[in-house]
């Protein structure tokens, strides 16, 4: 069959952010559709935002309540968030309580009921909440299954996108038939990590088009749930090609040494132990580029971006007045139960808002500390995901990476990394003449030669990175211990 | 603590509109019955018949220490008010102590509804059984029971 000859699954919003791209693009219409998920997991208000982005009142919502929360307090409650609209109801949105005809007949009654109720409406959304505890009587003429199964023949028939609301426990997903009648399936999960709650949602079905696996994050705040597709909102953006383009430090020598530049798009480590001036070099990353006409973000995890600001201020580096022009954005990010994809999410707001071209992370200790205790677990691995999508849309990361300082060992990382950067930058303190010193050295270009010179520097009270010539008269700089083998050292 | 004022006026436009409409029945022959029944079938359809029930049974209680007419009624499982006819058909009582009566009952009931719902969700659903002119005036924010 060509393409032309397929029918075309009309796509409706979900109104939950995020979450189209999740589902591929929109709910198929008409989709029979079911929400699983403990007790305070989110379906409802998941339901909830889905009817008030769909229903009119040409084809209204139709909100089966059954047994369990009674409509007044889940109305009382639903209405807090943003999304709820009451001029909506009962015109739009029509709330119809089973709970008398459930208590008092069986599944048929019921059946007959929501039939009489659709008939009347004609609604173009169903929500039936929850549909679980309909199941009060052995007995019954008809069980779940049965019910279902014609429920969904007659939604569908009536041209209905219908959602079920059910309470399941993970264990329950598992050859369920109630399930294969679905076309989709939303398991929401809530689940404590130490003490952090983390929600996740998976598609675990849906007919008719390509859904993004997984499980993907999710948050519950005022303005109703918000999802974080584990693509990050990327899915079928074309990667930019490789450029070629060099991006400034400002510091011309520290781009002499990075052979012209940082690469656009490249990763960047800058990894050193405490006071050796990652957030300043990193902070002359950023305010280079917007001298370039480049705007940039700054996410700290570490401090707030007032102080931020103020220390970069107190060095001669001027973030307050690209802030308030909308070349820089300083993001804070520190709830201590972030998921990666959220704060993602974040970055890729700013980003897109401001037309960011370089982005640093300020420090990665200080992300993955912001991260609950799960997400911890897969840094590495939310790292790639994150860096391969930002750079793959030409943005240029610089992130600072604290290391223990050892003297006989060089580690570029404590958390080997370092093959997901393109370049390293490794600052470390060395001693000489009694003195502790500084030296800068450049590990890996991956986009080309760089110099492999071993530097001295110094960073003056007005924020200006001074380099050294190569340290000739030194062996074993790198392991913090030199032995002298000349003359008077480069800085002298 | 009696029905907040925002109520009693709500409360009275409804009564009014239903007594102007003249839309009198064996079931419900006040004006104010005819109100409580049609709030009794569109709040029950969305908060089920036991909800409408426990919600019409508080209002009641609040109503009695304002309403001596209304001391012997109550609310049947059904939702429907009962008891309240009765005393009406007696001549012996004052017609305006009656009406009185239903009008704080209904203003205990629409006041409770502004408690747990809000105002615009509240009037959202009255306007399904009431044409729009009726409610011209906004519940005033002092309006909510206590």
């Amino acid at each position: 069959m060509s393409t032309q000859d397929k029918v075309r699954i009309k796509q409706l919003p979900t109104g939950v952010p995020g979450l189209d791209e999740i589902v591929g693009g929109g709910l198929p219409e008409f989709s029979f559709n079911i929400i699983a998920g403990a007790p305070g997991s989110g379906k409802t208000t998941l339901a909830h935002q889905f009817v008030f982005a769909n229903a009119t009142p040409e084809r209204p919502a139709l909100y089966f309540t059954v047994l369990g929360e009674s409509a007044i307090k889940m109305l009382r409650y639903q209405q807090q968030y943003t999304f709820f609209d009451p001029a909506m109801l009962p015109a739009s949105i029509r709330f119809v309580n089973l709970s008398q005809v459930v208590l008092e007949e069986d599944l048929g009654a019921v059946l007959d009921q929501i039939i009489k109720e659709v008939e009347k409406a004609n609604p173009a959304v169903v929500v039936v909440d929850s549909f679980r505890t309909m199941v009060r009587r052995p007995e019954s003429s008809m069980d779940l299954q049965s019910f279902i199964q014609r429920l969904a023949l007659f939604l569908a028939s009536w041209q209905a996108t219908t959602f079920l609301i059910g309470e399941y426990a993970e264990e329950e997903l598992r050859d369920n038939p109630i399930f294969t009648v679905a076309d989709g399936l939303f398991w929401l999960r809530q689940t404590a990590e130490r003490n952090s709650i983390v929600r996740k949602l998976q598609i675990i079905k849906l007919r008719g088009q390509d859904s993004v696996p997984g499980l993907h994050t999710f948050r519950i705040t005022d303005a109703g749930i918000q999802a974080f597709s584990r693509t990050f909102g990327l899915t079928g953006h074309v990667k930019n090609p490789p450029s070629q383009r060099r991006l400034s430090f400002g510091i011309p020598e520290l781009d002499k040494m990075l052979g012209g530049g940082v690469r656009e798009g490249d990763s960047v480590l800058v990894a050193g132990s405490s006071g050796t001036g990652k957030s300043v070099l990193a902070t002359q990353f950023i305010a280079e580029g917007i001298r370039q006409g480049e705007p940039g973000i700054v996410a700290v995890f570490e401090e707030r971006p007032q102080a931020y600001a103020e220390r970069a201020a107190s060095l001669g580096l001027d973030l307050e007045t690209p802030q308030r022009d909308g070349k820089l954005t300083i993001l804070y990010l520190r709830p201590l139960d972030l998921s990666v994809d959220e704060t993602m999410h974040s970055i890729l707001d700013a980003v897109q808002k401001i037309g960011a071209k370089r982005l640093v992370i300020d420090s990665l200790a200080g992300f993955e500390m912001a991260l609950s205790p799960g997400f911890r677990a897969d840094f590495r691995e939310s790292l790639y995901r994150m860096i391969f999508a930002l750079t793959g849309i030409g943005v240029t990361i610089l992130s600072t990476v604290e290391v223990d300082e050892s003297f006989t060992e060089f580690p570029f990382s404590t958390y080997s990394i370092s093959f997901l950067t393109d370049d390293i930058v490794r600052l470390r303190y060395v001693s000489i003449d009694g003195q502790l010193r500084k030296i800068m050295v450049v590990i890996k270009m991956r986009g080309g030669n760089h110099a492999k010179d071993i530097r001295e520097y110094e960073i003056t009270s007005a924020g200006f990175v001074i380099l050294g010539k190569r340290l000739t008269n030194y062996q074993g700089l790198i392991s913090g211990i030199p032995v002298r083998s000349g003359g008077p050292d480069s800085m002298d | 603590m009696t029905a907040a004022p925002g109520m009693r006026d709500l409360a009275q436009r409804l009564v009014t509109y239903e007594a102007g409409a003249g839309e009198t029945s064996a079931v419900a022959e006040s004006p104010a019955l005819l109100v409580f029944e049609k709030l009794r079938q569109s709040l029950g359809e969305f908060v089920g018949v036991a909800g409408f029930q426990s919600l019409a049974s508080r209002a009641l209680t609040l109503a009695r220490p304002e309403a001596p007419s209304l001391s012997a009624a109550w609310v049947a499982a059904d939702g429907t008010l009962q008891g309240l006819g009765a005393i009406e058909t007696q001549i012996e009582m004052d017609k305006n102590q009656v009406g009185d009566g239903g009008i704080i009952l209904i203003a205990r009931l629409l006041g409770l509804l502004c408690l747990f719902l809000g105002e615009a969700l509240t009037l959202s659903l009255l306007r399904n059984a009431w044409p729009g002119e009726v409610f011209d005036e906004r519940i005033p924010a002092h309006g909510r029971t206590t």
